[in-house]
């Protein structure tokens, strides 16, 4: 019965405007519906009135366009059942903390056993936090699960690394699977896609492989950009793309970067992923960490105070799933001391940003790489030019050795010989700044790293 | 449309309505104050879809019509208008035209077709009230401060009137304290309705000197206050408020009369040593004619007051000096009756003349 209200709901969302539907039918649930006579429940007595005088007859159509009779259409007040906070039960072998973890551990392990289609049900788009740096996303998401291979085709969704890509595109996997039981869906990580295809080609089954695929309805890959270097596949994608796009099937592609910016990807390809647009997935702001903590608490069951929340989601900046690894820890933590979490982060237990690597590097080494990966001499790099592409690497520098070994500004100012601190701030900052546009910028830190550390 | 009225009345019935015109980012009509005249009644109307204001405004001069202006910027507009001038409101679509003598704007407003039609009152099956406004005022006053804001408990964010016995009585609590006032002794109907503390808050704003009696009137889900010519609608909290009489001790072993502005005095003072332990003072009853309140800090040093009356049985209790300094201040009468019975049952106070209000507090563990 909730079924037949969502889709009331989704039809009845395309005949008023976004405003008017999110306040007036948010909240709304289908209380019964016996003998033609539909009890609507809703927020309160404002919204009996409203809905009886402003939008009763799209209620009706839209309720006997979903095979409902309707004799009787009444509106009753319920504080709505799904904001209500469930008060939990606590069964004998889940009474701890560690134990609902193993349990849910061990429940994801059967699942993942189970599944042929790739699909994980514990995605889902209901516990999936939206905010306002992946509302788009959302929105897209949710309009493919309504009519998938119509306007977002292919889904192009690009993001670092856990921030939600996954959990976004096996959501809609299981969101269609849920509305269309029948639809064949697969989900595979690039990875798989071409070990599976070697395999095929070395026993000769090449052709079965494409086949596989063009049977089917719905086709998620995931982490695209591993196709880097993989002709073959990439080129057997291709054809699968094409086939799958002619039939209007649904393809939904995941990458942590824009296709263009994947090394070796056929130019043909790239903008073909981008033909109905790039969706991307941003870090949270403070507020949405916040939430997706709570979200968090709510699914473990767990009790953790506002204030502790607050100083987790203002202290990991880099992604989601790290947020939540600490989050766990901290429960745990929690759980096996017997102190609430606020009290642990009070009494200095645990220190969340305090998290720096400590490898055995020297500011001079890092000063040396990045002048040799940039061409230039640490004297050149390190002295007063202001001529672009050295001050660029002066700039890296300093970021790196902010970043890297947590040096203050000062002392940077004195490893890179520039005037005073404020130079090296803003230096730093117009590095992260770029970065998150920038991704030759990525890559090209990401290979200094590599040279540092290797 | 067109009106034609005096700074003063627009600018008070303006400014009082659009204290609940803050804008739900969902529906930005919300922001907006209607204008509507129909057969010569002028009515000015806000929400929040918690509740409603509607001001029925006295005009000299109108012409029928229905606009809807952002109310924020309508009521600062009038209010900096030179009082004692005559304002003219007219609209053409949604350009909505004030002039004033020499002062006039044009106000882009929008139309009044997505502004949400408000629910009414029943008038057949509704129970209704008459109360006189200062009575109601002050009486909601004493009871509101009890009221909490733990929306997690929405039962005990509004105030219960209910009827038991054949008298109306208000009360509210936050889960650590409790009011109840007796309203009215004698009344046929019955009523069992939580209304939101928040627009209660405003319907005490809304209450003018020129206004002797206010009428209140109860359907299932929604009540309307009437006070003169504004009308408040409001939600009632869908949830059952807990059974409060139980929660009210019968009979204490201890009783004294103590002297409330003296009672504040020491709990002031006894409050500036009890930052440090979350407000928390002892109220002891010695014999024969002591009653200390003693706070203890540290860091600081110690506080010990007495008040002189009669004890016949010596009791010690812990409680928060705020929540005691809120009763007294609610309380009216010189004199209060201060009763417990032990460290762990509430205790009462009470005006030492008039029983209708009852103040409870749960002490402090010590």
């Amino acid at each position: 019965m909730y079924d037949v209200w969502k889709n009331a709901l989704a039809e009845i969302e395309q005949q008023v405007s976004a405003a008017n539907f999110s306040t007036w039918f948010q909240n709304t649930s289908l209380l019964s519906a016996e003998d033609g006579n539909i009890k609507i429940g809703v927020k309160n007595s404002f919204y009996v009135k409203q809905l009886r005088a402003r939008y009763l007859e799209i209620i009706i159509s839209a309720l006997k366009n979903n095979n409902i009779n309707v004799v009787n259409v009444e509106f009753e007040v319920s504080s709505s059942p799904k904001t209500k906070i469930k008060s939990r039960e606590i069964t004998k072998n889940q009474t701890s903390f560690k134990d609902r973890v193993k349990t849910l551990h061990l429940e994801s392990k059967k699942n993942q056993l189970e599944y042929q289609n790739g699909l994980n049900d514990k995605y889902t788009l209901d516990n999936f936090v939206v905010g306002s740096n992946n509302d788009l996303a959302v929105s897209a998401a949710k309009s493919i699960i309504d009519a998938p291979g119509t306007r977002y085709n292919p889904f192009f969704l690009y993001g670092g690394p856990g921030l939600g890509k996954t959990h976004l595109v096996q959501a809609i996997g299981n969101e269609l699977l849920k509305r269309n039981p029948n639809l064949k869906i697969l989900y595979t990580p690039t990875s798989h896609f071409y070990s599976d295809f070697i395999e095929a080609i070395q026993n000769g089954k090449g052709k079965e492989f494409n086949r596989k695929f063009q049977k089917l309805d719905c086709l998620i890959i995931d982490d695209f950009q591993f196709i880097v270097n993989k002709e073959k596949s990439q080129e057997e994608f291709f054809n699968i793309f094409n086939d799958l796009y002619q039939l209007n099937k649904q393809i939904i592609v995941t990458s942590d970067r824009l296709p263009s910016q994947i090394k070796t990807v056929d130019e043909r390809l790239a903008s073909r992923l981008t033909w109905a647009g790039a969706f991307d997935l941003q870090l949270p702001k403070f507020e949405d960490k916040c939430a997706i903590l709570r979200a968090k608490a709510d699914l473990m069951g767990a009790e953790i105070e506002p204030e502790a929340i607050e100083y987790i989601a203002e202290n990991v900046n880099t992604n989601i799933r790290d947020l939540e690894g600490e989050f766990s820890t901290i429960l745990l933590m929690s759980e096996v001391r017997g102190l609430t979490p606020l009290e642990l982060i009070n009494n200095g237990s645990v220190s969340v940003n305090k998290i720096s690597k400590i490898r055995p590097v020297s500011p001079k080494q890092i000063i040396e790489k990045v002048a040799k990966y940039f061409n230039l001499s640490v004297k050149e790099m390190c002295g007063k030019s202001r001529v672009s592409n050295i001050k660029n690497a002066r700039q890296v520098a300093m970021f790196l050795l902010s970043k890297e070994l947590s040096l203050s500004t000062n002392k940077i100012a004195s490893e890179v010989g520039v005037k005073d601190h404020t130079t090296v701030m803003h230096g730093i900052k117009k590095i992260e700044k770029d970065l998150k546009l920038d991704f030759a910028l990525r890559d090209q830190i990401e290979a200094i790293k590599e040279k540092i550390y290797g | 449309m067109k009106i034609k009225v005096t700074q003063e009345k627009l600018s008070k019935a303006l400014n009082n309505i659009s204290r609940i015109a803050i804008g739900k980012v969902t529906l930005p009509i919300l922001n907006n104050v209607l204008i509507r005249v129909n057969k010569k009644k002028v009515s000015l109307i806000t929400t929040n879809l918690d509740m409603a204001m509607i001001d029925f405004l006295p005009v000299s001069n109108s012409e029928e019509g229905v606009v809807t202006v952002p109310a924020k910027l309508l009521a600062e507009f009038i209010s900096n208008l030179p009082k004692g001038e005559i304002v003219e409101i007219s609209s053409s679509d949604t350009k909505v035209t004030i002039s004033s003598g020499k002062y006039s704007s044009i106000i882009n407003g929008a139309l009044a077709d997505d502004f949400p039609e408000l629910p009414e009152i029943n008038e057949k099956q509704a129970v209704t009230f008459k109360l006189s406004v200062e009575e109601f005022k002050n009486s909601l006053s004493q009871v509101i401060i009890a009221s909490s804001n733990d929306l997690t408990r929405p039962a005990l964010t509004g105030v219960y009137f209910n009827t038991y016995n054949h008298v109306l009585a208000i009360a509210a609590t936050d889960g650590y304290r409790l009011a109840e006032k007796k309203l009215i002794s004698k009344v046929e109907s019955e009523v069992n309705a939580i209304i939101p503390s928040s627009s209660l808050q405003e319907v005490l704003r809304s209450v003018s000197d020129d206004v002797e009696e206010i009428e209140i009137s109860f359907n299932d889900d929604l009540v309307r206050f009437r006070l003169g010519e504004i009308e408040i609608i409001s939600k009632l909290i869908d949830a059952s408020f807990p059974d409060y009489q139980r929660l009210i001790p019968k009979d204490c072993n201890i009783t004294t009369v103590l002297n409330r502005e003296e009672l504040i005095r020491v709990t002031k003072l006894a409050a500036l040593f009890a930052r440090s332990v979350g407000g928390s003072i002892i109220c002891e009853t010695k014999k024969p004619d002591t009653f200390s309140v003693k706070s203890i800090a540290n860091e600081f040093g110690e506080n010990d007051s007495k008040i002189e009356t009669t004890v016949d049985q010596t009791g010690k209790v812990n409680l928060n000096s705020r929540f005691l300094l809120d009763a007294l201040n609610a309380l009216e009468e010189p004199e209060i009756s201060f009763s417990f019975s032990d460290r762990i049952a509430p205790i009462l106070l009470k005006n030492k003349k008039d029983q209708k209000y009852t103040h409870i507090i749960m002490p402090l563990n010590s």
